[in-house]
């Protein structure tokens, strides 16, 4: 069995934790990486549903069952953090049956900010915030923003509506997070999506080209 | 000195901070919840009492002792055939499939925390898909490793299977935190006789028939919103 890299993919309710992989996994499918994504719901089977018919049923990037859905008892943060064995378990069939995988991206059910992954989980991890919840958002800290390795901040164009000040956002972001990178994002745009694909190639994948294309060479 | 600390290995496995996922579990409950068929303390007592009487108690601690047995004879075929009778009389496939990932993965923390030469053949068994690594077998075979009796054994699998529903009972606002515990209280003797009943039962002999819950926990399969995995 191959372990495959995993991202793991946290933040609040409403921040556009599923928008963010139904943008970047199209950025990482151009250049032929293949990704499987995990999303847990704490309610409903809507975000992998959604980014099923997306990605998948409309795009044809991935195959409709490499997007899968868990339900999480009402315990999201138990679910990728303390007790992470549903999701393992469902990532060793995964292992077993696709070596030929490149990235597995596990959406957290959405929470506060306190969100973290289990290092058996994730390798990488990103957290998402909006600027919706206030300019405030990234210096209150809280676990997920401050160690996760790539703070988002999205729906960056809703600033001016909501009277939040980006560079106060970005001031604070780079003080809580000893400057670890963050990427402002617009998902609707897709502005900054590319940046964050780039991370994930760069320090997830080291910019390893994508195992299918390894294989075509050694044949 | 006692240096016997089998007491508190059982409570390292039997703690809802051992890693197996049963909280994600409501085992058919969020049916009967969304259905309005459960509504009360009493409620969910009965769906505990009956499932234990006609599914856990006949089936899944007859399967969790007999490979126990199996275990403490070195006998890896025995558990194997254990595993697969258990397996092939859970008629629910997502409440099997969530069985077999608890059980694997429990088998992986044991591996981990207490390595075992029949843990390891047994994982490599259940890795090669010939044998499904169900959850109460699994626990009959650690249990067994990790010094942990079998009487024991067989009422952590049965208690922990009632914290699990009281629990999501718990989290879909049908009971609150004393009348959870009142439950887990009560359900006790209950339990304790439904493991004397079955003490003795052979693997082959064993048995389960829920037809209705059956039925609940194959609707939860395909309800669009829910909050647990079973």
């Amino acid at each position: 069995m191959t372990r495959i890299l995993r991202v793991g993919s946290g933040g609040p309710v409403g921040a556009g934790k599923s928008m963010l992989i139904e943008r970047v996994v199209p950025f990482l499918a151009k250049k032929n990486y293949r990704v499987c994504i995990i999303s847990n719901d704490v309610i409903s089977k809507e975000d992998a549903d959604r980014i099923r018919k997306n990605l998948a049923t409309e795009q044809g990037i991935l195959p409709e069952n490499m997007v899968i859905g868990l339900a999480t008892g009402g315990c999201p943060h138990t679910a990728v953090r303390e007790d992470p064995s549903i999701n393992l378990a469902v990532i060793e069939e995964i292992e077993t049956k696709y070596d030929d995988l490149d990235l597995i991206i596990i959406e957290s059910g959405g929470d506060n900010v306190t969100t973290t992954f289990s290092p058996a989980l994730a390798d990488y991890t990103i957290y998402i915030v909006d600027v919706s919840g206030g300019d405030k958002y990234p210096r209150k800290g809280g676990l997920g923003i401050e160690t996760s390795d790539l703070l988002v901040i999205n729906k960056i164009d809703l600033a001016p509506t909501i009277g939040a000040d980006l560079n106060v956002m970005e001031r604070d972001a780079k003080i809580v997070r000893k400057n670890k990178p963050y990427v402002l994002v617009n998902c609707k745009t897709d502005q900054g999506v590319e940046d964050v694909a780039q991370h994930i190639i760069h320090d997830v994948l080291f910019d390893e080209p994508p195992k299918n294309m390894l294989t075509q060479v050694k044949s | 000195m006692n240096t016997d600390s089998s007491d508190l290995t059982l409570m390292q496995l039997s703690d809802s901070f051992f890693p197996s996922g049963l909280y994600t579990m409501s085992n058919g409950l969020e049916t009967i919840f969304d259905e309005k068929r459960a509504t009360s303390q009493n409620d969910i007592f009965d769906f505990l009492q009956i499932t234990l009487e006609q599914q856990l108690g006949p089936a899944d601690s007859v399967a969790l002792s007999n490979a126990y047995d199996c275990a403490t004879n070195n006998d890896l075929l025995g558990i194997m055939e254990c595993d697969d009778i258990l397996h092939s009389m859970k008629l629910i496939q997502e409440s099997r499939a969530a069985s077999c990932r608890s059980g694997s993965q429990m088998m992986k923390c044991i591996s981990a925390i207490s390595p075992h030469n029949l843990l390891e053949q047994f994982s490599e068994k259940i890795a090669k898909n010939e044998s499904p690594g169900m959850h109460p077998v699994v626990i009959g075979v650690c249990s067994f490793v990790m010094g942990v009796k079998k009487e024991q054994a067989k009422q952590m699998m049965m208690y922990g299977f009632c914290v699990s529903v009281t629990g999501a009972a718990l989290r879909l606002g049908l009971i609150d935190h004393i009348q959870s515990q009142k439950i887990l209280h009560e359900i006790k003797p209950k339990i304790q006789q439904i493991l004397e009943k079955f003490s003795d039962t052979k693997i082959n002999d064993c048995w389960q028939f829920s037809p209705k819950y059956d039925l609940f926990q194959m609707t939860h399969e395909n309800k669009f919103s829910k909050m647990f995995i079973t």
